[in-house]
């Protein structure tokens, strides 16, 4: 049986179906990011200047994508919206993820009552469903980016520590870790050569995943007009702003649709179905 | 072949093989087998044994091409016509397959399992579905154990369940890969029983082995395969008795049984002294009062039936499994790490993700051993310096279990614990293994806890030996001296 399995041949087209799929979205990630850091400097409009001669002026070459009724840069708004979007969420999950695998490695190295408290805790926040959450610091500090990070970074951390957990048990229990107790090497050998390597593929996976979840999670509450407020140029914000006129400028509805699209689905072209072996 | 003896076969391949775009991985074979006849296949590892059941069978991954055609009585397919076969699966043809943990439903108790095969396969109605898988339960001395999960049972007995399943199909063809793998003397007959029983009934076997002794017991025919090639075929006990090809020979000579019977220098200081050990789990008795004193440089062998828990016994010792009963005292002076364990399989015992390379030499820095004493010791154990850039997964059993040996000795080990260290290898990479593990030991004067179920690696290795019986009790006996 393993021989079959084992020929390399038979795992190239899987590998190489993976890579295009994780080269895909990797692009799509790249152009969005490329377009928040370098769009504003390129543009170089203010997004919040108003001319109210301009209002919902169609694509030209002025305004690439027009302007909002308001008069500004739909352009310039949609470069400062990604860059927002992308750095929270970014730093959200990366933030959640810190704390899920130290806690999460720790329930599974220690066990016991250690493990169960780690355990009823996720259980806890895993009760309260994310959004609302998110929802509760929102409404402690209103239109705060601050607020909404500490929101996710609580909401997202659970799935980081179930993730780790899981996959540090297996690893912990394994003839592999115990070989190489036997052998001497102490926690910091282990977390190094055995458990990171284990759960590294994974959770590149899960950030991906995570970031996704964070960039819809702030454009919701942007569109029920809960999250970040105007003038803040952000996605969410963006579409409702531009809904009551998507009859005579369909383009600007369409703008900030497109690019929250490109964004999530590069995160997930990028997460992948499996993990690389 | 006459068109007559493919008339009159119940299993015939003619021409079979296998390639993957342009490598052959199985060359052109051919065999017939009549009802009442067996065939076991003998080859190293990788030889593409298993390959041919999986043509034979019609179950190749996609990827792979056949090339020939199989006779399954009297109905003739081309061998890359997978799908011809496939209604033939567990009526006629059965296989046997080499893990049988991976085989069996985990999420199914045994006899339910049992009883389904002989309802959906069979059509048998559930009450006698039922008694049939009761009767069969108990024919394999599984009785006990129809109400247990597969992950209940020990790898010998999950291995007798899922012979016993495979065939409650009523086939009357089995392909059998490995099915004695991990067994002892007694299991191994047991099956070698079962595998004669279908023969009794009219059917045929092919057994694909690296154990010389069901060749010997089954006779009939035989076919040594080696890098996909058939080196010899003919009658079994002519080609055991006089092997003609330098292979052949090789493999006859390597059996357990033929191997020289090695000294083990006098026994040193106390090492270790265990008494009154006990261990159960849940209901079953492991082991109870079991005294033990082990001695530096000393070569103690413990065995016994499947499950018995020999294993778990050494890991006892090592500290590395909490007792019920009893306790394990190491004499002063010793470290943690002078006992050390090689494992049955070495692919999981090295960090997956890492080079070999680094795995040493992460072991040899911890050691404060020099790199260069290292690959000295990985020269005498026949390792092949290029074999240290690759992970675990992407080198052979027997050269892995040289390379995880190699790790343990850069800890200077007082004691080895080896739990089956070479009992998924071949004859040929076996014999090797145990030589090189032995030679490391005389050279190192490490202490030796063998873990085996074969009687015949025991007698050849041991000069103290342990045998843990069925219901915890323990048996200790002493080598007859031995000269040399």
């Amino acid at each position: 049986m393993s021989a079959v399995l084992d020929l390399p041949e038979l795992a190239q087209g899987l590998r190489r179906r993976h890579s295009v799929r994780r080269r895909a979205g990797l692009s799509l990630l790249a152009l969005v990011a490329v377009f928040s850091l370098f769009g504003p400097w390129l543009i170089g409009i203010d997004p919040r200047v108003q001319t109210l001669a301009e209002s919902l002026s169609p694509p030209g070459a002025g305004h690439w994508l027009g302007t909002d009724v308001l008069g500004r840069s739909v352009l310039a708004r949609l470069a400062a919206a990604a860059q927002l979007s992308l750095g929270l969420a970014l730093l959200a999950a990366v933030t959640a993820a810190v704390p899920g695998v130290l806690l999460g490695v720790t329930a599974a190295w220690r066990g016991g009552r250690v493990e169960r408290a780690l355990v009823m805790l996720s259980d806890a926040v895993l009760s309260v469903p994310g959004l609302l959450l998110v929802l509760l610091f929102a409404a402690l500090a209103p239109g705060r980016h601050w607020a909404l990070y500490v929101g996710l970074s609580l909401s997202l951390w659970v799935e980081y520590f179930r993730v780790s957990r899981a996959a540090a048990r297996p690893v912990l229990a394994g003839d592999a870790v115990q070989a190489s107790r036997l052998l001497g090497f102490g926690p910091g050998y282990l977390l190094r050569r055995h458990l990171l390597p284990a759960l590294a593929p994974v959770l590149g996976t899960l950030l991906a995943f995570s970031a996704a979840q964070a960039v819809l999670a702030l454009a919701a509450l942007g569109f029920v007009g809960v999250g970040l407020q105007p003038p803040t140029p952000e996605l969410g914000l963006m579409m409702i702003e531009f809904l009551p006129h998507y009859e005579e400028a369909p383009w600007l509805i369409a703008a900030p649709v497109l690019l929250l699209t490109l964004l999530v689905l590069g995160m997930m072209l990028l997460a992948g179905d499996g993990e690389p072996a | 072949m006459s068109a007559a003896s493919v008339g009159s076969a119940l299993l015939a391949v003619e021409g079979l093989s296998v390639r993957i775009g342009s490598r052959q991985l199985l060359r052109e074979l051919s065999f017939t087998l009549r009802p009442g006849e067996a065939l076991t296949l003998l080859g190293e590892s990788g030889a593409g044994k298993s390959l041919l059941a999986e043509a034979v069978m019609g179950s190749l991954p996609d990827a792979l091409q056949a090339g020939g055609s199989v006779v399954m009585e009297g109905r003739r397919s081309r061998a890359d016509d997978l799908r011809a076969r496939r209604p033939l699966w567990g009526r006629t043809v059965a296989l046997l397959p080499q893990e049988p943990a991976i085989a069996l439903d985990p999420l199914m108790r045994v006899a339910p399992q049992w009883a389904e095969t002989g309802r959906l396969v069979r059509g048998m109605p559930a009450l006698a579905a039922d008694a049939a898988a009761q009767a069969g339960l108990a024919g394999s001395g599984l009785a006990g154990s129809g109400d247990k999960f597969p992950w209940q049972l020990s790898g010998g007995m999950a291995q007798r369940a899922a012979a016993g399943i495979a065939m409650a199909g009523g086939a009357r063809i089995l392909l059998a890969d490995e099915p004695t793998k991990g067994l002892d003397a007694r299991w191994r007959d047991h099956t070698i029983d079962l595998l004669r029983s279908v023969q009794r009934a009219g059917g045929c076997v092919v057994v694909i082995t690296h154990d010389l002794r069901v060749a010997q017991a089954l006779g009939g025919q035989l076919m040594v395969l080696r890098q996909g090639e058939v080196v010899e075929q003919g009658d079994a006990a002519t080609i055991l008795a006089r092997p003609a090809h330098g292979f052949t020979r090789q493999l006859v000579a390597a059996d357990p049984a033929r191997w020289p019977r090695r000294a083990a220098p006098g026994p040193g200081p106390l090492l270790l002294g265990a008494e009154g050990l006990g261990k159960r789990f849940g209901d079953n008795i492991l082991f109870e009062g079991i005294d033990l004193q082990l001695h530096a440089g000393e070569r103690l062998v413990v065995q016994g039936s499947s499950g018995s828990g020999k294993s778990s016994l050494g890991n006892a010792l090592l500290g590395l499994l909490p007792l019920d009963h009893g306790m394990v005292k190491r004499s002063a002076g010793l470290s943690a790490t002078d006992f050390q364990k090689l494992y049955q399989d070495p692919a999981a015992s090295f960090p997956p993700r890492v080079s070999l390379g680094t795995a040493l030499r992460d072991a040899a820095r911890l050691h404060g051993t020099a790199w260069s004493s290292v690959e000295h010791r990985l020269g005498r154990l026949g390792v092949a310096g290029d074999l240290l850039a690759r992970r675990p997964a992407q080198v052979s059993g027997g050269e892995l279990q040289r390379i995880a040996l190699a790790r343990v000795l850069t800890a200077r080990p007082a004691m080895l614990f080896a739990d089956e260290p070479t009992s998924r290898l071949d004859p040929v990479t076996q014999q090797q293994g145990m030589e090189v593990l032995l030679d490391a030991l005389d050279e190192t004067g490490a202490a030796l806890l063998l873990v085996t179920h074969d009687e015949d690696i025991a007698r050849a290795v041991g000069a103290r030996f342990l045998r843990l019986g069925e219901n915890g009790s323990a048996r200790s006996g002493q080598a007859a001296s031995v000269n040399g």
